[in-house]
């Protein structure tokens, strides 16, 4: 039996080839969005994954760190330590800093500070692409990648210079700035420090001393056969502080940190589909209105209409598959591209595969309404 | 010769009440297996209403349709798909070839016999003697846009002949050709009506080819008269 579908596509094979191309490179960037949308979603929880801890204790009724600010003395990670269940615990602070590189150009980072002699490790050894951790309680950073520092180099810092000892793979906040990492004694005086005149301001207005003995989180890890909630709720009931688990630290990160982008992208990307589907339909209406004159010859002379219908449903289905084909391979060839992190996952694509194939089906209900009302009377008469 | 078609009293009125317009009234004619019939009016005295008609797209107002011994309309249809009657019991051959583009000249003429299920073999052996008779044995594999247009006439010719139907309705079959290509178009037809018994009706606005035709079918203010060519006309 004749296979009418892929006749006529291969007697029309360029312009078949450039139109899947067309709507391939729309399903390209759907893929690219949904991408950004993981990205995002990943890169939220990143610096959660990494620091691995079971608890976050932040200032008393605040969504710290990620979500609100949040500031404790230094020495909470001292009391808690001292908990029952508590294993080991590290102070940390995050702030977002601008650094320059050798281009006087800007470069916005996160930098988190963090104990280097402490017993938690925070940069996960498997990340280190050269050089090493921080080791020196000063003017040692370690930088991710994407910053585009090298190892070796001198990045102006405050009042100090700061000496690249490592650089990192892919390591980025929650709002995806590349992360550099400095020890808590520097950061605390990157963060806390006032300027000299503003020292003196203060002591003008009988304001005394200074602390920079604050940090942002103290993380901890509590000793196998304790519950971290349990932990937690210890820690919320006499330490007037909150204490969320690694789980609601992650809810709150998307919940709270991400949530608006998520659905603005999600929307977007819905928005995307939808077009995608009905440009296909539009593209299958022409191509059907293009062969109605031979489809009123095919009604006339005795074609049975399901022949002729499933030529429009597999020609339909067969530029969904190579569009997604060619959108798959439009999107991993640019994402890279974008500065933000973006995640192709094949569960997305092959989601993305299932949608598209349910709306060429639908697309092709157009065509197939087309080739039901053609009328084989048409055909005589000229 | 057998009846290739026979029409008795057809009707067809378009429209209803005091709108209604009369176009066919009471046509009767027949024409053989074996014979090229002509079908000959004036611009819009109905050729395509009739040719509609019989060839089973239209459905008429009245009267009855015969293809061979079989009754497929008497004031109304014999069957529920007059598609099949189409597909199995006539051949239709157009202005233009309208042969369907992607396929190629094999391919078109094979088309229809496959949908009725007949062996591959068979069909493929019966297009290639069909093409081969009409002189296009070469060109098997060609697409219809490297043929000329007699050549893609031929191969509508086939198509319409590849189901071995009673009937073939050629509506103004030569009407796209140079005088040439029609008078050898006409004498195809003519030489197949013969060689192949089946009952060609061709509808034409040329009288120049009405000697190849055994019998001119004219329509007269709704009704048809038939008149034989003469023995001594006939080309």
């Amino acid at each position: 039996m004749i296979n009418l579908a892929y006749k006529d596509i291969r007697h029309t094979l360029s312009k078949f080839l450039v139109t899947a191309m067309g709507v391939g490179m729309l399903l390209g960037i759907v893929l690219i969005m949904i991408g950004v949308y993981r990205g995002m979603a990943d890169d939220a929880r990143m610096l959660l994954r990494d620091i691995n801890a079971d608890l976050w204790v932040v200032q008393q009724q605040t969504l710290g760190p990620f979500a609100e600010s949040s500031r404790l003395h230094q020495d909470t990670q001292d009391i808690l330590r001292a908990l029952d269940g508590v294993d080991k615990t590290a102070a940390l602070t995050l702030q977002n800093i601008q650094l320059y590189n050798r281009q006087q150009q800007a470069v916005r980072v996160m930098a988190v500070g963090f104990d280097p002699a402490g017993d938690f490790q925070i940069i996960p050894a498997q990340r280190i692409l050269a050089g090493r951790s921080l080791r020196a309680q000063h003017f040692e950073m370690v930088v991710t990648d994407k910053t585009g520092f090298q190892l070796g180099e001198q990045i102006a810092l405050g009042r100090d210079t700061y000496h690249v000892v490592g650089v990192v793979q892919g390591s980025v906040s929650s709002s995806g700035d590349p992360l550099v990492y400095i020890s808590l004694k520097d950061a605390q005086n990157v963060q806390f420090s006032y300027s000299n005149p503003r020292i003196r301001n203060d002591r003008a207005r009988g304001l005394l001393g200074q602390n920079t003995q604050l940090v942002n989180t103290v993380v901890a890890k509590v000793r196998p056969g304790y519950s971290a909630q349990e932990v937690a709720e210890q820690i919320e009931t006499w330490k007037h502080l909150t204490a969320y688990t690694h789980e609601q630290q992650a809810t709150i990160l998307s919940r709270n940190v991400i949530e608006r982008s998520s659905k603005q992208i999600g929307l977007f990307t819905a928005i995307l589909v939808l077009v995608s589907g009905i440009i296909i339909g539009l593209i299958i209406y022409t191509m059907t209105l293009e062969k109605i004159k031979e489809i009123s010859i095919m009604k006339l002379i005795g074609i049975p209409s399901r022949m002729v219908v499933k030529m429009i449903m597999q020609e339909t289905l067969l530029l969904g598959a190579i569009a997604f084909v060619f959108g798959n391979i439009f999107a991993h060839l640019i994402y890279a591209q974008f500065p933000k992190r973006v995640v192709l996952m094949w569960n997305d694509s092959l989601l993305l595969f299932a949608i598209i194939l349910t709306a060429s089906f639908l697309a092709s209900l157009v065509g197939v309404y087309k080739v039901m009302k053609a009328d084989p009377a048409s055909a005589i008469g000229g | 010769m057998s009846t290739g078609i026979r029409i008795e009293n057809l009707q067809k009125t378009y429209g209803q009440g005091d709108n209604a317009v009369e176009v066919i009234k009471g046509a009767c004619f027949e024409v053989q297996r074996g014979e090229l019939a002509a079908l000959i009016a004036p611009s819009g005295a109905g050729k395509s209403t009739l040719l509609m008609m019989i060839g089973c797209v239209l459905e008429p107002s009245g009267g009855e349709i015969w293809l061979g011994d079989t009754q497929v309309y008497a004031d109304r249809w014999t069957t529920k798909d007059a598609r099949t009657i189409r597909r199995e019991k006539i051949g239709f051959i157009f202005q233009a070839h309208y042969l369907i583009p992607f396929l190629n000249v094999l391919e078109n003429v094979s088309l229809l016999p496959q949908t009725n299920k007949e062996p591959e073999a068979l069909i493929r052996k019966r297009a290639t003697q069909l093409l081969d008779y009409l002189g296009l044995g070469e060109k098997l594999y060609a697409m219809p846009s490297d043929l000329s247009g007699g050549q893609n006439q031929r191969v509508a010719i086939a198509r319409a002949l590849a189901t071995e139907p009673q009937i073939i309705l050629a509506d103004e079959p030569t009407a796209a050709l140079d005088i040439e290509r029609a008078h050898s178009v006409a004498k195809l037809l003519r030489q197949i009506a013969k060689e192949q018994q089946v009952a060609i009706i061709m509808v034409t606005h040329d009288e120049r080819l009405l000697p190849y035709c055994d019998k001119i079918l004219k329509i007269n203010e709704g009704k048809i008269d038939t008149s034989q060519v003469e023995s001594d006309q006939v080309i």
